[in-house]
């Protein structure tokens, strides 16, 4: 493992989106940060800006009004970047599924790479699943490809 | 050769100015002042290379030259008065004749002690000045030429008063240059009644009522400071038999018995100066267009009030009255730099801070310490060059955005990105390390780090001063994320030169701050302040003293290699991207435009600050009358106990 | 100074005090987090986090933001190694608030909600600190006789004894710069906090980000040495006291609440203004020592 993706792995920076959720997943994520869990002993901080941010926590089914803020955040982030889609709903759209203002879950919308279960999704599942992803991101090469496609959203 | 520069500089210009009024045409005039100011540069240059000199014009044919001051003085008075009548301003009237009967009673009284034998002493604190005037002056009167056309496309309808404006701004430039070198109070009180009436018949050009009313208040403050100017004179004549009385380098040669002469000086330098409690005139006079304001009311004729204070600095040596100047100038550069930041006008921020830099100039000369006094000269010659770059660009902004509010100017480095650039760099000539004015800031500090009351206000002036500064080039930058500005602006080709030529010298003569000190300021300090250096000097590299010391070349150094990392890391690739407004996306064509309620764009809106709460005029307006009165009277007082 | 121990001492402020300055920063994390009952980072953090945001593709960032950011990690730089070579307090001072107008116009020059507010607050900051670390060198000047660094590590006693307001001037300092509460109102550092979004750093992004982060690297060891010229003979003392300056502004982050601007503008004039003053008034009615 080079220096690059060592430091990928050790420097998880996380925006944290509720797309509609009930909050209970946002609840979650949030103790994660507490002193029981204190994800920051891994570098991970949680910023407020999709600028600054590695890692996006989607959480809630994504429905019409907040597709196109879901997508702007995603774009907005800089390569290279994650997506964990964070409890049942933002995995499939869970309870929401075939609701007419929902899209059912965050892959309808942008490219996901981790898939967190779970209604609410446990803090530790959570943290495995950002570790998941971390070494998905550390793989990701150093320069980006000539001419490559950006990664097109499962519709 | 050399007996034929002083007469250029002086008259060269007035005759070029009485001559565009006959020939009124545009061709006409435009090479007139092409004419003079290649003359004044060449003759300026001149004067700075022959160096230290002594001069006294012969007689002209039969006349004796001062029978033609004489005369010139009498008109000149005889004009205040006609003004003053026409414009029914009691104040101003009874001021000018104040004045009329002081100078009858002069003649009448002491006529052959006025008589001059020792007309124009060249020194090199008089080169500096006459350098300031004759370049910055040239180069604001070419820029004027393509300004003051379009200035008359904004003003249909009015009959054309070019040829007017012009005679003034030339026959200004003469009188500055004859106040920086002539060498007797006598001929000095004409050509800084020249100033004035040049000051105060500009900034009524427009003939609009707010211009003719900031004229007339421009009249009667620099009135009280000719009653002052002249009532220096009489007491002079009054206490000396001999007929060299009125010799400058006599008067201020060391300490000097005539304290209250010394100090009715300083207050007529005040109002010269727009000091407090006179800060009103100069605020008032950015009515004026543009070039009016670069030239008499930021860069040279304010000038005039300080270089008469530093003149006077070593006369006042040791005294009481000298703590009092300190003080006096310390408080104006407080108050107004504070003043300043609530400021939304750009050319009123520009006027604020004139005031308050000369203010510093003043205080500079109060310590009267050897740096303190380098610090004063220095800073007479870099604000000069700096402000008058502002000005300039900001009346090529002023043209093209038809307004002078710092927040209509949010992002104009899209729109006009080399004015932009100009003006930053105005900016960052007045505020930053290596260059000039703060290297003059830096002298002006360590000589005052030994006098409580005078640190403590430049070191809160200083911090009031970086604010003002620093809110007007944030709004000129502002852009959008992801938008990049392109270099192309069509601006007139004098424009462009001129500014660029006056940027350069910023520029320049920040780079060359060891050279400047070691020709032109050291030299001074030593002849007429007879005090110790304390050790201040410069070497190739350094400014240094006995406390302190600015390495300016490792700093130029280390700002060029900055630069050149910050250019190479700017240059990389950038990404298409858009403000971070919360997640929402930007509305289609609006770029600071989120979707709100009912998917309609809602813009965001952004201004500057200005802390109204805080720095509103209003607010301190009462107390800085008061304090600027107090100061003079008790700078007065001093003087005559 | 002789040549050599011009370029030994040119290398530690270059390249040493970053490597201590990020192993500060580091630290600082860690020190919160056991205040809040947490872990922590690693001390070695911020190295991961310069080196990804180093990787990071795609930069978005203005071109003149970023030279501006480059400008004020230069300025830090030359300001430290100004300290190093024992040079003009005053002419460092002025170096440092060269940094601090580039950060701020840098800022500025985003249009953004969240830049232009931050950068407002942050200038606001630069009007408080500013005068506070001015009179700071005024005093060591009144004491020494000297505006050289040099100088004061020539003295025989410690300058704290007589200059005790600007120790605790100096945590405000502290507190104001390295973006700690009560005074994170432009940006906050990393962890938890945050106040407006991130301030005049809102729009930077990746790389850019780094050169701050890089800054700041230089920023702490910056305000450490300064710091150390109250206790300037031994050095270790003043280290010493540096650290215990940075520890109570670490503390007051951890018990203290955000608070607005015009408290902070209030407090700066109306408490640690007068205080700086009235320490300098007393050295001025007791001009001992000095020339």
């Amino acid at each position: 493992m080079n220096l690059i993706q060592k430091a990928r792995m050790k420097s998880p920076w996380i925006l944290h989106f509720n797309a509609g959720s009930c909050n209970g997943c946002d609840i979650e994520i949030l103790s994660c940060l507490t002193p029981v869990y204190d994800i920051e002993r891994f570098g991970a901080v949680n910023v407020g800006n999709p600028k600054h941010a590695d890692v996006l926590l989607v959480t809630g089914p994504v429905n019409r009004r907040n597709e196109r803020v879901l997508r702007n955040l995603y774009d907005q982030m800089l390569d290279p970047k994650i997506v964990v889609a964070v409890g049942t709903c933002a995995s499939s759209g869970g309870v929401f599924q075939n609701c007419y203002n929902c899209m059912g879950g965050v892959d309808k919308v942008i490219p996901v790479d981790v898939y967190v279960p779970g209604c609410a999704a446990k803090p530790e599942t959570i943290i495995e699943g950002l570790i998941l992803g971390l070494e998905k991101l550390a793989k990701m090469p150093s320069k980006p490809k000539k001419g490559a496609q950006p990664a097109e959203a499962r519709t | 050769m050399r007996d034929l520069l002083i007469p250029i500089l002086v008259l060269s210009p007035m005759a070029g100015g009485a001559l565009a009024l006959i020939l009124r045409g545009r061709a006409a005039r435009s090479a007139l002042v092409a004419l003079s100011a290649a003359a004044l540069v060449f003759a300026a240059v001149a004067l700075a290379s022959n160096g230290l000199m002594r001069y006294t014009p012969g007689p002209l044919t039969t006349i004796d030259w001062n029978r033609v001051v004489l005369a010139a003085d009498v008109v000149l008075l005889g004009w205040f008065l006609a003004l003053a009548w026409t414009r029914r301003h009691p104040g101003a009237f009874s001021l000018a004749l104040l004045q009329a009967v002081g100078f009858a009673f002069l003649e009448i009284r002491y006529g052959e002690r006025l008589r001059v034998t020792q007309g124009f002493v060249v020194d090199w604190l008089a080169i500096a000045m006459v350098l300031l005037v004759s370049i910055l002056g040239s180069a604001i009167a070419l820029y004027a030429i393509p300004y003051m056309d379009e200035h008359e496309r904004h003003h249909p309808g009015v009959p054309s008063r070019q040829p007017r404006f012009f005679a003034l701004i030339l026959v200004f430039l003469g009188a500055m240059n004859g106040l920086a070198l002539s060498n007797n109070l006598y001929w000095t009180y004409l050509f800084w009644e020249i100033t004035t009436l040049c000051c105060v018949l500009l900034i009524a050009h427009d003939g609009t009522a707010e211009a003719v009313a900031s004229s007339n208040r421009a009249l009667w403050m620099n009135l009280v400071g000719g009653c002052a100017f002249l009532a220096a004179i009489l007491m002079l004549a009054h206490a000396q038999p001999i007929g060299e009385a009125m010799a400058i380098d006599r008067l201020v040669g060391g300490p000097t018995p005539y304290l209250v002469p010394v100090a009715l000086l300083c207050l007529a330098g005040f109002t010269k100066s727009a000091q407090l409690p006179f800060q009103g005139w100069l605020l008032g006079a950015m009515v004026a267009p543009t070039p009016v304001s670069a030239l008499l009311h930021s860069s040279t004729m304010v000038k005039a009030g300080v270089y008469l204070v530093i003149r006077c600095a070593p006369a006042m040596q040791d005294t009481g009255l000298t703590n009092v100047v300190a003080l006096a100038g310390a408080f104006t550069f407080v108050a107004t730099a504070m003043v300043a930041i609530s400021q939304r006008n750009a050319k009123r921020v520009l006027a604020y801070s004139t005031i308050s830099n000369l203010g510093l100039i003043i205080a500079c000369a109060g310590l009267n310490t050897a740096m303190a006094v380098s610090a004063a000269v220095m800073l007479l010659l870099f604000h000069a060059v700096s402000k008058a770059l502002l000005f300039l660009a900001a009346g090529a902004i002023e043209q093209r955005i038809g307004s002078r509010e710092i927040e209509r100017m949010e992002g104009l480095v899209l729109r006009m990105p080399w004015t932009t650039a100009l003006t930053v760099l105005g900016v960052l000539t007045m505020l930053l390390p290596p260059f000039g004015v703060l290297v003059s800031k830096w002298a002006a500090l360590e000589s005052a780090a030994r006098e409580p009351a005078a640190m403590v206000l430049f070191v809160l002036g200083s911090a009031f001063t970086v604010l003002f500064w620093v809110r007007w080039i944030g709004r000129l930058m502002a852009v959008e994320p992801g938008r990049e500005p392109e270099m192309t602006e069509q601006m007139p080709a004098l424009f462009r030169w001129t500014m660029g030529s006056v940027a350069a010298l910023a520029v320049l003569l920040s780079l060359l701050v060891t050279q400047v000190m070691q020709r032109f300021v050291a030299p001074v300090v030593a002849s007429y302040l007879q005090v110790g250096s304390e050790g201040f000097r410069a070497t190739v590299a350094d400014l240094e003293s006995r406390i302190g010391s600015f390495p300016v070349l490792g700093l130029a150094l280390s700002l060029l290699i900055a630069v050149a990392l910050a250019v190479i890391l700017a240059s990389g690739r950038r990404a298409p991207t858009v403000p971070y407004l919360c997640g929402e996306p930007p509305a289609e064509g609006a770029e600071l435009a989120p979707l709100g309620p009912g998917d309609r764009p809602a813009p965001v809106r952004v201004s500057g600050t200005y802390l109204e709460r805080f720095f509103a005029e209003e607010r301190h307006a009462a107390w800085m009358t008061v304090g600027g009165v107090l100061l003079t009277a008790a700078m007065l007082g001093v003087a005559a106990l | 100074m002789s040549t050599p121990e011009i370029a030994i001492r040119l290398f530690a402020a270059v390249l040493l005090a970053p490597i201590a300055g990020m192993l500060l920063v580091g630290l600082d994390r860690r020190i919160s987090a056991r205040l809040q009952g947490r872990v922590g980072p690693p001390v070695t953090q911020p190295f991961y986090d310069l080196v990804k945001l180093l990787a990071k593709q795609g930069d978005t960032t203005s071109r003149f933001q970023t030279a501006c950011l480059a400008l004020y990690l230069a300025s830090n730089v030359v300001s430290l190694a100004m300290v190093f070579l024992g040079q003009d307090l005053l002419v460092m001072l002025f170096v440092v608030a060269f940094g601090a107008v580039a950060y701020i116009v840098g800022g500025f020059s985003a249009k953004s909600p969240y830049s232009q507010l931050g950068t407002q607050r942050e200038m606001l900051q630069l009007l408080t600190y500013e005068p506070l670390l001015i009179f700071l060198a005024v005093g060591i000047y009144l004491r020494t006789g000297s505006f050289l660094a040099a100088d004061v590590l020539r003295l025989e006693r410690p300058l704290l004894p007589e200059l005790p307001v600007f120790a605790l001037t100096l945590v405000v300092v502290y507190c104001i710069k390295l973006r700690k509460s009560p005074f994170d109102i432009a940006a906050s550092a990393h962890h938890g906090h945050q106040e407006v979004v991130r301030g005049p750093l809102s729009e930077v992004a990746g790389p850019s980000l780094a050169l701050v982060e890089l800054a700041h690297w230089y920023e702490l060891p910056l305000l450490l040495s300064i710091a150390a010229l109250l206790w300037a003979t031994p050095l270790w003392a003043g280290v010493l006291l540096g650290l215990a300056c940075l520890l109570a502004s670490i503390v007051v982050d951890n018990v203290a609440a955000r608070l607005t601007w015009s408290w902070m503008l209030r407090f700066g004039w109306a408490v640690a203004v007068p205080a700086s003053i009235a320490n300098l008034l007393y050295l001025y009615a007791t001009r001992g020592g000095g020339s």
